[in-house]
């Protein structure tokens, strides 16, 4: 019982010597030095912005397009090894080749071409190039040494060699696009969602919160009459009224995600508001919107901050939710959360699909809830 | 000291160091103490002269930044770096403390008793039914009343003093030799103050343990301490016999201190000075409880028929304990809180008066706060603080302008104009303080409520203060209404005494025939409180 409640140093008046104080530093950049020195925090921070180029630019500057088909290679492992693999270029060639009905010699693949010499009893119509350029494996189709009866001559082909470092899905599309597309959406949406629930949540806490008593009631009770709706309900609602789009999801995703955010603040600001330096405000003559702008808002967006870093991967995952369902983007546009509910479903034979996208997501969200702790931390250190 | 001999706890060259985020902070600069047996010894120093980290890392319980070195004997055992489990058989049985802040060193979820008999039971490994009439035994000890009642309380159903008995008691409960007391009266108001420090005198007459006094104020261990050691900046910087220090002190700093208390008095305004600012029949109430379904709210009298007159040039002192209500009146003068009754400003009638129509008159009626630290924003700079009522007053005002005006606010409160870009955290409490009188003074207004401006600052720093504010008074022609517990200061500051408890009015008058003669009985009690100087242990 004779614990002392610990002081920091700092708290107990051991202040640091007037004298050595540098120019203005206020306490945002307190907390950037703190959260520079966290190491966890740094790296996620890192990882989050590789990601988030990733999302941004990936899409862009990946050899395939995120709804390019290939028929060819539906399901093929993830692999560096590019695609056609050596064995398989002289089967997928002469079988290509059978359909044209003509006499086929040795095949032969020189480096990036293949070769065979082709003979048939007619004339060969140089229509059935067509044949070999239909198939993804093969490009710039042509008959060479052609002889002069135009029965026999060679046939040549470039073999395209694609790479699918992380394989390709059900449907013969780059993982790797796709995943990239997928960061694209998934944290556009958690940006945009936490983004809303912050602007309404802080609004509508700190208006609550400032005002108190019979405003604060009716406004909490609006928000508890939220709190009953379900989430997947409201969301199906918005769906029938206003169909799927890509807007609906993180309004949807932030008009149920700021009743928390509301609620936090509303509690902050009801301690803040009877400190003397919002008395103070008053007794100056300022405006409720000046209290509200220059002192409650202000110093909440120590613990406003850190819950939206939180925020941001629960939207995610809430959009995952949403996609899972159904309900969410549509193809050929996708999220991490649709990407993982469709390797989920092929988790038998193609597990790639599902380690791929299931990797990515869970670092955005340790990345984020890293960053989170530590801004708590950085903002916070009495807590710790 | 000569003979060191029978000294229970020696310290030796003990040096704290903190690893904080702006670099190390040397807290405790290799010092030498020692206590001896029966004897009560005053640590005295300023906030942030290392007296309270010096018993802190004694007893293993610094932060975990700080870092200790040297010696501190008890007895035969070496505390420093003693393993945890050794180091709490001393500390809590041998060795206690008590705390400044009553309200939170007791924990709000358990009763009394049962906090009580904790130590009983860690230390001496008793139950805690066998505990119980020891517990009860303590309780009458420090003299709670009805202790068989006040065994089952929580701690939010006693008063602030007895609280801090509690916490004495537990402090006794396993017969220590050494009882550490940090600030044990600083949050308490002086009447109950000087009934602790009795208290305190009596149980060391009775049980004999050491007591080690930490204390910002000089006066109090003068009544109390055998020997004082004077703390500045991390280093002893005198120490001494109590009656030796005050009457002979070698040190500028301890010179200082002694002369730290504000002096002087303030002339009456002449009698055809205007009266400026008028309350009659105040009254203030505050539902307590009530609610949808819990019945009609009670009513509080917080302010009980009050009735003001500040003229032109005068400073009003009130004057009463946590709770009188006079915090309660100066707001409500100001219109900050609802009142009932008639308060006129100048020849306008605010009684009525609403928010939006109070507007313009704020910049004529302004209040300055007791704690600096929670009265000025932590997310705004200096320069922002001080010129927000310019953005609310003055809206026409140019940026350009506004900053000249900071800049000459500040040096009109002596302090740097580079100061405005800062943010308040990097600043001393009188500097703050000194900031929040300067966020006032720049509207230029004709009243100012002054709400226990000093309470919360170092005897040094108050009287600094309380200069700067006779000095504005002076240039500008200023009424105050001074807020404050703090008899010292309000004499130095008022010409005109109101002394309140319970919402009302007991006694008022002239500065001078309040402190020469106080008729009523609650004013002698404070009087006796703050200004004795007899010791309170008879010779022995």
């Amino acid at each position: 019982m004779t614990e002392a409640p610990t002081v920091l140093p700092a708290a107990a008046g051991i202040a640091p010597v007037d004298g050595e104080m540098a120019l203005g530093r206020s306490l945002f950049q307190d907390a950037w030095r703190r959260l520079r020195r966290n190491k966890a925090a740094v790296a996620s921070a890192v990882v989050l912005v590789v990601l988030a180029l990733a999302g941004l630019i990936g899409p862009m500057v990946a050899p395939h397009s995120y709804d390019r088909i290939y028929p060819q290679y539906v399901r093929v492992p993830a692999s560096f090894e590019a695609y056609p693999k050596e064995d398989a270029i002289v089967p997928a060639f002469e079988s290509a080749l059978a359909r044209a009905r003509i006499t086929i010699g040795a095949t032969e693949v020189n480096g990036n071409t293949v070769s065979a010499p082709i003979s048939d009893d007619e004339p060969l119509d140089p229509r059935i190039t067509r044949y070999l350029d239909r198939s993804d494996l093969f490009s710039n189709v042509r008959i060479d040494q052609l002889s002069a009866d135009g029965r026999s001559g060679v046939m040549l082909a470039d073999v395209s060699r694609l790479q699918f470092i992380f394989g390709t899905d059900n449907n013969g599309r780059d993982l790797l696009a796709r995943i990239l597309i997928g960061i694209r959406i998934s944290l556009a949406i958690g940006v945009l969602a936490s983004a809303m629930a912050l602007v309404l949540g802080v609004t509508y806490g700190a208006i609550a919160g400032y005002y108190g008593g019979k405003i604060d009631s009716v406004m909490m009770r609006i928000v508890d009459i939220f709190y009953s709706l379900p989430f997947i309900f409201f969301v199906i609602l918005l769906v029938v009224f206003f169909g799927r789009s890509f807007i609906l999801i993180f309004i949807a995703i932030g008009a149920t995600e700021w009743l928390d955010m509301s609620r936090i603040v509303r509690g902050q600001t009801l301690t803040l508001k009877r400190q003397e330096f919002v008395q103070a405000a008053e007794a100056m003559g300022a405006t409720t919107s000046g209290i509200l702008k220059r002192h409650i808002i202000p110093n909440t967006l120590g613990p406003v901050v850190v819950y939206a870093t939180l925020l941001i991967p629960k939207a995610i995952l809430l959009e995952s939710l949403l996609s899972f369902l159904g309900l969410g983007v549509q193809e050929p546009l996708t999220s991490l959360g649709l990407l993982i509910s469709e390797g989920a479903e092929n988790i038998r034979g193609a597990t790639w699909l599902l380690i791929f996208p299931a990797v990515t997501l869970t670092m955005i969200l340790f990345a984020l809830n890293f960053l989170g702790d530590g801004l708590r931390d950085a903002l916070d250190p009495k807590d710790r | 000291m000569a003979d060191i001999d029978n000294s229970i706890l020696s310290v030796r060259k003990l040096d704290v160091k903190f690893h904080t985020d702006d670099g190390q902070v040397h807290a405790v600069k290799g010092i030498d103490l020692d206590v001896r047996a029966g004897e009560t010894v005053a640590i005295v120093g300023e906030s942030g002269s290392g007296k309270s980290q010096t018993m802190m890392a004694i007893m293993g319980l610094l932060a975990s930044n700080g870092r200790v070195s040297g010696t501190a004997r008890y007895r035969d055992t070496e505390l420093i770096g003693l393993p945890e489990r050794r180091l709490n058989t001393i500390r809590g049985a041998k060795i206690t403390m008590i705390f400044q802040e009553p309200m939170t060193s007791l924990d709000p979820l358990y009763k009394i008793g049962r906090q009580m008999a904790e130590p009983l039971m860690y230390h001496k490994g008793m139950s805690a039914r066998a505990a119980r009439p020891r517990v009860m035994e303590l309780l009458k000890l420090v003299g709670i009343p009805d202790p068989e009642r006040r065994i089952n309380s929580y701690p939010h159903e006693l008063s602030g003093g007895q609280r801090q008995r509690v916490m004495i008691a537990m402090a006794l409960a396993n017969d220590p030799d050494i009882l550490i007391a940090d600030e044990p009266t600083t949050a308490l108001d002086v009447t109950i103050q000087a009934q602790i420090l009795a208290l305190l005198a009596e149980l060391q007459q009775k049980l004999g343990m050491a007591i080690v006094f930490i204390t910002h104020d000089l006066t109090i261990v003068r009544r109390f301490a055998d020997r004082i050691y004077v703390m500045r900046r991390g280093e002893v910087v005198e120490d001494g016999v109590t009656e030796e220090l005050f009457v002979d002190p070698q040190h500028d700093y301890t010179k200082m201190l002694l002369a730290a208390e504000p002096t002087g008095t303030k002339a009456p305004p002449p009698p055809s000075a205007p009266v400026l600012l008028q309350g009659t029949d105040v009254r203030v109430s505050f539902k307590i409880g009530g609610g949808f379904l819990s019945g009609p709210p009670m009513l509080l009298q917080a302010v009980d028929r009050i009735s003001v007159a500040l003229k032109k040039g005068q400073t009003i002192g009130i004057v009463g304990e946590s709770g009188s209500g006079k915090s309660t009146l100066g707001r409500a003068l100001l219109r900050l809180l609802p009142s009932e009754g008639r308060i006129r400003f100048e020849n306008l009638d605010l009684s009525k008066a609403d928010r939006e129509e109070m507007r313009p008159l704020r910049k004529e009626l302004q209040l300055v706060f007791q704690d600096p630290f929670g009265s000025l924003s932590p997310r705004m700079t200096v320069g922002q603080v001080i010129t927000e009522g310019l953005l609310v007053h003055e809206p026409s005002l140019s940026t350009k302008e506004r900053d000249r005006r900071a800049i000459e606010a500040l040096k009109e409160v002596g302090l740097d104009a580079a100061s405005r870009n800062r943010y308040p955290h990097e600043f001393s409490g009188g500097q703050r303080q000194r900031v929040a009188i300067a966020r006032a003074m720049i509207l230029k207004p004709k009243v100012v409520v002054l709400d226990e401006p000093t309470s919360a600052l170092d005897r040094s720093v108050q009287k600094q203060i309380v200069e700067l504010l006779r000095k504005l008074q002076a240039d500008h022609d200023l009424s105050y209404l001074f807020i404050s517990h703090d008899l010292t200061v309000v004499r130095a500051m008022a010409d005109y005494i109101i002394v309140m408890k319970q919402g009302k009015i007991v006694e008022e008058g002239q500065t001078a025939d309040i402190f020469d003669n106080p008729r009523h009985s609650y004013t002698q009690t404070l009087m006796a409180a703050a200004v004795d100087t007899t010791k309170f242990r008879l010779a022995g």
